[in-house]
């Protein structure tokens, strides 16, 4: 058996190799986050049918549980795991052309670092850990949104900062209340003693959790640094910003409520939450002219959409949200790839510069309509089924509320339609200028574009690649009495 | 006892976190800000210190002669206390370094000069 916890041992440990590879040759350095992401995509794909037996907990040190470090590799720890060594494989084989600027070795090291806290983030089974894996996660990105060193990288970076520690802080405060109650640390062993806690005390700490993870997932009002550090990072690291640091806000917040707190009877503030977070993101996307501000607000509306899926917490929606993390992260990845060579090539991040690129560019520019498609819900790509299963679940729930709902979300639906349209018919129909010299992407720059439009197209056509496991993932979420008895070993 | 002295960690630990958001709010030079975020930071820190503190016990070295699991404190927030205050400096280190870059670009700390990036 592999064992789980190599998933974030090789990643760091290569990390902190690669100045030594970097002594050797310079032209290694950049090949090593690749090596090291596509060993853990290996390890997580080999541990899948495992997993799905019997969920996988490794105890560190030798000791029992509740008193150990532990990892919890459950159904939903390995797809989100897979989800973010693969975009992270795909983002890193693009770096290897796209990141020029020196030194690159640390942009390397940082990526890495990224993807070693998001990955375990995912999988940790102890709250305080899952606060160290996410500083590791939130100081890296801090240090990448800036990586350019220039006037808007550095002010994107300062604002993430500022309110990222002010989130993390807010975390570890809800830890310290936890352990004051609890005298555990466990995620499991809180789960199991929660009832017994008053719950003015469970109200004040969840909120400090909601609060904290809700500045990285980026759920609305907590919104403000997203748009800034997504456009002004590079556009690799807007990609992996874009799929998997929000997606890991998310997850804390569905763990934090789900298994950990088992807050029912906050659902359908998150519901409502959700949905002002789509709304706001898809009306502020509207009306950009910068084509990376738009994905990044944009991101913001999707994460609403997820949240909202998360509150409706029937088994349909969790799956829904589930599905709608693996096509956003499909989607914007390719998308934000797609535009970041788009940009590369014309040197302008206006839309309006990017006017007929479509026959310059034929391939990148396909890359990005199929995106948006599979983004707006269109039915041959993975985003229609995610869509569907959402607004599916909210119908079955059979409140009224629910249904006002529905329909914010279509409303929703069709303003993002009306800028991603807009956007596709500027490629394709509209007549540019000084686009002589600009030529197609080349090299490794399309090996990610054409896996991501392969994948985007083969999920929505064949569905069933996934559904398995994220059925599974989806009971994991909503049946904590399974969680708590895979680590405590019986309930 | 009077509740002051039995819970003057506590607001010491609730009083630093608010002064430390009071200045992160208000403060328009951005390296009070960063003072402000360490503040808040400090404040966490004794929070998780006092949750396992038991006033009169000690620490818990138990190759002292004397000591056993009834005379001392709990040493579990200590262990985290220290993780937290490295993650603190090196948010410290990294906001510091961003400042510097801040600054050479708009040759200002002040935040409501620097707007280059707007909604």
């Amino acid at each position: 058996m592999v064992n789980p916890s190599l998933l974030i041992g090789v990643p760091l440990a290569l990390a902190f190799s690669i100045p030594l590879f970097g002594l050797i040759s310079k032209k290694i350095e950049k090949y090593i986050p690749v090596a090291a992401l596509l060993i853990n995509v290996v390890i997580s794909l080999t541990l899948i049918p495992q997993v799905l037996k019997k969920p996988v907990v490794v105890f560190i040190g030798g000791w029992n549980p509740p008193f150990c470090i532990n990892l919890v590799v459950g159904p939903l720890g390995i797809f989100l795991a897979i989800l973010i060594s693969g975009i992270g494989l795909l983002v890193s084989i693009y770096a290897v052309s796209y990141i020029k600027e020196e030194p690159t070795e640390k942009y390397h090291i940082l990526f890495l670092l990224l993807m070693v806290g998001a990955i375990g983030i995912v999988l940790t089974g102890d709250i305080f850990n899952l606060f160290v894996f996410f500083e590791i996660l939130c100081i890296s990105s801090y240090a990448l949104v800036a990586y350019n060193k220039d006037k808007e990288g550095t002010e994107a970076a300062m604002k993430y900062l500022i309110q990222g520690s002010i989130g993390s802080s807010f975390i570890l405060i809800g830890i310290a209340l936890l352990y004051g109650g609890f005298g555990t640390l466990n995620m499991a062993h809180i789960a199991s003693k929660i009832t017994s806690a008053d719950p003015t005390f469970l109200f004040i700490t969840l909120a400090f959790f909601i609060t904290g993870f809700g500045i990285e997932a980026a759920i609305f009002p907590l919104n403000a640094w997203l748009p800034d550090a997504h456009s002004s990072a590079p556009s690799s690291i807007s990609a992996i910003l874009s799929c998997i640091a929000i997606k890991t806000g998310v997850y804390g917040v569905a763990r934090m409520i789900f298994t950990i707190f088992n807050a029912g009877s906050i659902l359908t503030f998150i519901a409502f939450l959700g949905l002002l977070t789509l709304l706001i993101g898809e009306m502020s996307a509207f009306r950009q002219d910068d084509i990376k501000r738009l994905l990044a607000y944009s991101s913001i509306g999707q994460i609403g959409l997820i949240v909202f899926a998360l509150g409706i917490a029937t088994s349909l929606g969790v799956f829904g949200a589930l599905f709608q993390i693996v096509s956003h992260a499909l989607a914007k990845a390719l998308l934000f790839l797609a535009a970041g060579y788009m940009i590369y090539r014309v040197g302008s991040k206006s839309i309006t510069s990017l006017n007929g690129i479509g026959k310059k560019m034929p391939l990148t520019s396909f890359a990005f309509a199929i995106g948006s498609f599979s983004l707006i819900g269109l039915p041959p790509f993975a985003g229609f089924i995610s869509k569907f299963s959402i607004i599916y679940a909210a119908i079955q729930v059979k409140k009224p509320i629910f249904l006002a709902f529905i329909a914010v979300v279509l409303i929703a639906t069709i303003v993002e339609a009306g800028y991603f349209f807009r956007i596709v018919q500027n490629l394709y129909f509209k007549e540019g200028k000084k686009l002589e010299k600009v030529t197609e992407t080349s090299g490794f720059i399309l090996i990610p574009l054409i896996i991501l439009t392969i994948s985007i197209i083969a999920i929505g056509i064949h569905p069933q690649f996934i559904t398995g496991l994220l059925k599974e993932a989806a009971n994991e979420l909503l049946e904590r009495a399974g969680y708590i008895g895979w680590v405590l070993g019986g309930t | 006892m009077n509740p002051i002295y039995n819970w003057m960690y506590y607001i010491a630990s609730g009083g630093l976190i608010l002064i430390g958001l009071y200045i992160v709010l208000v403060k328009t030079n951005l390296i009070k800000i960063v003072i402000g975020l360490h503040f808040v930071n400090t404040g966490v820190n004794i929070l998780l210190i006092c949750i396992g503190y038991i006033r009169g016990r000690t620490a818990p070295i138990f190759s002292k002669p004397g000591i056993n699991p009834t005379n001392v404190v709990d040493p579990v927030p200590q262990a985290l206390v220290l993780t937290a205050i490295v993650i603190g400096v090196a948010v410290l280190a990294l906001a510091l370094s961003i400042v510097i870059k801040v600054y050479e670009h708009n040759k200002t700390l002040n935040v409501s000069r620097i707007k280059g990036l707007k909604w």
